[in-house]
């Protein structure tokens, strides 16, 4: 955890541009937050985060963005919606996440799941290819890429018996309508 | 009742037990299912997590397909398929502007996907036909099998956007095993996560949320699990035999699909519901019932 966390807070230093972007593009209002750490009871993942739920959105507060965006509970959040069901203001965190999430994707930040976020990478890539996923060979190529050979190999054997890897890769006839939407949100993020 | 079926991704390949028992029960309770024509993934947590406008535009392209089979409702069996198409059809409905967007990015025009309503396939049975409707169907009752109902996350979270059961206490499920006259089991992890998407990029994570599912319906006394996601049920059953090594505890504990129970109660054969896939084997439990 970063040591600039606890250091006190100077007022005049903050930067609320993160809070008005996040109101703007996403639609959440985190001043509504009253720090009632719900969201951090609830998190199915807070023993494993570096910030916690409640903590993550007094950062947004804060203008923390460099924080936010290389913290390692990006890339550890399973997505299961409970703070945003708790929280009494009803602030979507999850949404948060994904929106910051993005954008340290975009940007190249470096992440210590390197492995989760090439997991998504291939997903996005088998889909782009084939508009759908085909899971057996997305994860041998994702044992291959990730360097991890022998991963699964017994569990994959238990699997194969039982008639639940299949080696083909469905196609969606119209892939070109699937490749546009790709091609245009990456043509739209470079323009 | 005829409505749209989105299977996605899963039951065409590791949930095709999933798939066929959903099939043949919605035919038996009256529920006609459709595929959805050349549908395409979700996108599931990749797209969400790392593009928000491929995630909607990819849910996007399959209401639209839905409205050109002229359909007003469509269903999906798989919890992480319903949050993706259910949050896209809500996003749609409440920001134009974001419309605009995606049909501008995908080059279709979005104003009938926008009437499509998107319900999870429990959802419609429990609401299409209801408890009595299937008990009337039960020709073999599960003769008391003590079953933990695990919603997950997805089926009614987040709350604004599944607008079905309760987010924390669901009992739709409990509700539908008793129908099928079955003992649901009073637990603590029904709506918990199961590690969701990170079975193979971040396995520990999954032994370690799946392993606390398991150990709750262990203390809680069931002799199975039943899911409604496929995403559950594989975290659950394949790394079932990793958790207990982890925690040196035997659970043993099949993780069984709603869908399979309910052909078995309609008198399907354990093959027929694909029950012989599963890599924690319910054949004791089910000869112990006489069920098999």
């Amino acid at each position: 955890m970063s040591a600039d966390f606890y250091k006190p807070m100077r007022l005049n230093e903050i930067d609320s541009s993160l809070q008005e972007e996040i109101k703007k593009v996403c639609d959440i209002n985190v001043e509504l937050c009253m720090e009632c750490g719900k969201c951090t009871g609830g998190c199915s993942n807070a023993h494993i985060f570096d910030y916690t739920p409640r903590k993550i959105v007094q950062l947004v507060k804060l203008g923390a963005e460099k924080t936010l965006l290389s913290m390692d509970a990006l890339w550890t959040c399973v997505s299961c919606q409970l703070c945003v069901d708790r929280c009494p203001s009803q602030i979507n965190i999850p949404h948060i996440m994904d929106y910051i999430r993005e954008k340290a994707h975009r940007q190249g930040v470096k992440t210590r799941r390197i492995n989760v976020e090439l997991f998504h990478d291939l997903m996005l890539n088998s889909i782009r290819k084939t508009g759908r996923v085909a899971e057996a060979p997305l994860m041998l190529n994702f044992n291959l890429r990730s360097r991890q050979y022998m991963k699964d190999a017994v569990l994959g054997g238990r699997m194969f018996l039982k008639g639940k890897l299949s080696p083909f890769s469905p196609v969606v006839k119209d892939i070109d309508h699937v490749r546009r939407l790709f091609k245009k949100i990456a043509d739209n993020r470079e323009g | 009742m005829d409505i749209a079926y989105f299977p996605g991704c899963s039951l065409h390949a590791m949930a095709h037990e999933y798939d066929t028992s959903t099939r043949l029960v919605c035919q038996r309770l009256g529920i006609n299912l459709y595929e959805v024509p050349d549908w395409n993934c979700c996108g599931a947590t990749a797209a969400h997590s790392l593009d928000h406008h491929l995630s909607v535009g990819l849910s996007s392209r399959n209401l639209a397909l839905v409205k050109d089979m002229n359909l007003k409702q469509m269903t999906t069996p798989c919890a992480g398929c319903f949050n993706r198409l259910k949050t896209a059809s809500v996003e749609l409905k409440q920001n134009d502007d974001l419309t605009a967007e995606i049909e501008k990015l995908a080059g279709i025009s979005l104003t009938g996907a926008k009437e499509v309503e998107v319900a999870h396939t429990l959802q419609v049975i429990m609401e299409a036909v209801g408890m009595e409707g299937i008990k009337e169907q039960v020709i073999k009752p599960l003769n008391g099998m003590k079953l933990a109902a695990y919603s997950g996350c997805l089926i009614t979270r987040p709350r604004a956007i599944a607008q079905f059961d309760d987010p924390e206490q669901p009992v739709a499920l409990d509700h539908l095993l008793q129908a099928l006259g079955a003992q649901p089991v009073h637990w603590s992890h029904k709506a918990e996560c199961c590690g969701g998407g990170f079975a193979a990029s971040d396995t520990d994570i999954v032994v370690d949320l799946g392993g606390q599912v398991l150990e709750a319906a262990r203390q809680a006394g069931a002799e199975a699990i039943v899911a409604a996601c496929p995403m559950c049920q594989t975290n659950l059953d394949t790394r079932q035999r990793a958790i207990e090594d982890e925690r040196g505890i035997k659970y043993n504990l099949p993780i069984v699909y709603f869908t399979q129970l309910m052909g078995l109660a309609f008198s399907y054969s354990p093959r027929q519901m694909g029950l012989n896939r599963l890599l924690t084997s319910p054949t004791t439990l089910l000869r112990s019932r006489g069920l098999s």
